[in-house]
């Protein structure tokens, strides 16, 4: 079966969210997603739409390269 | 809002992601597929004995075929409904009790246009074969019953599909 299929989005929202003192449950609550879904975003599971990196940087107040880096990038 | 005491910042933010239900959406994927396995399981067993004694136009399969259907749904919705109040006792005896989520989000969007994606690929070759089955003049009973067999693969194909999704990424 292997390991979690990962994207090739890599974030820092536990981190952030760590520093900021947030809960996955209160990030979730306040874009009006599942806690899984940020879970599964955490954990590079899901990419989430543009909308919901944007709203995710929002909330954790940081601007969105600095939340989510393109592993792609890493080739340059 | 960034003041905060560095002790206690990790343990807040630490959430127990072993232990979180799942949500609404992750157990109607897992039930009806279950539901179907089971119900569809039993028409065709009953059409397999059937086909063992009796000739094909002897054989009843319209009323079984569309009690199956409904048993399918109102399976589904049972089951839903009885696993939500179980994972919630559930959830309780272990003392971390939270509410059932059925928030839909455009990660559950995802997972359920690649289910459907999948499902629609088997019934497209389930149909197509349905089509030559019809073209051949063979019976009813054939037609039917192989249009069903598609919408059953699709289905649990379907059901897995989401399953793998929500557990494994999309």
């Amino acid at each position: 079966m292997g390991g979690p299929k990962p994207t090739r989005v890599s974030n820092r929202i536990r981190d952030l969210r760590t520093e900021r003192d947030l809960t996955q449950a209160d990030i979730a609550n306040r874009l009006g997603v599942t806690r899984q879904t940020i879970i599964a975003i955490e954990q590079g599971r899901y990419s989430p739409s543009l909308e919901m990196a944007f709203q995710i940087a929002g909330v954790l107040e940081a601007p969105l390269d600095e939340v989510f880096t393109y592993k792609g990038d890493d080739a340059k | 809002m960034n003041n905060i005491d560095p002790e206690c910042a990790p343990q807040r933010a630490d959430d127990d992601e072993a232990n979180i239900p799942m949500t609404g959406e992750e157990k109607i994927a897992w039930v009806y597929g279950i539901t179907v396995i089971v119900t569809s399981g039993a028409y065709f067993l009953y059409i397999a004995t059937q086909l063992a004694s009796h000739p094909v136009d002897e054989i009843a399969w319209v009323v079984p075929l569309i009690i199956t259907v409904v048993a399918s749904i109102v399976g589904t919705i049972i089951g839903t409904i009885v696993a939500s109040i179980g994972g919630a006792v559930w959830q309780g005896v272990r003392g971390r009790f939270e509410e059932p989520d059925f928030t839909k989000d455009e990660r559950d969007l995802a997972i359920k246009l690649l289910g459907d994606r999948r499902n629609f690929a088997i019934v497209s070759v389930g149909l197509f074969g349905a089509l030559g089955l019809a073209m051949l003049d063979v019976d009813t009973f054939w037609i039917g019953n192989w249009i069903f067999l598609a919408g059953t693969v699709g289905a649990i194909l379907e059901s897995a599909t989401k399953v793998r999704a929500y557990r494994r990424g999309v």
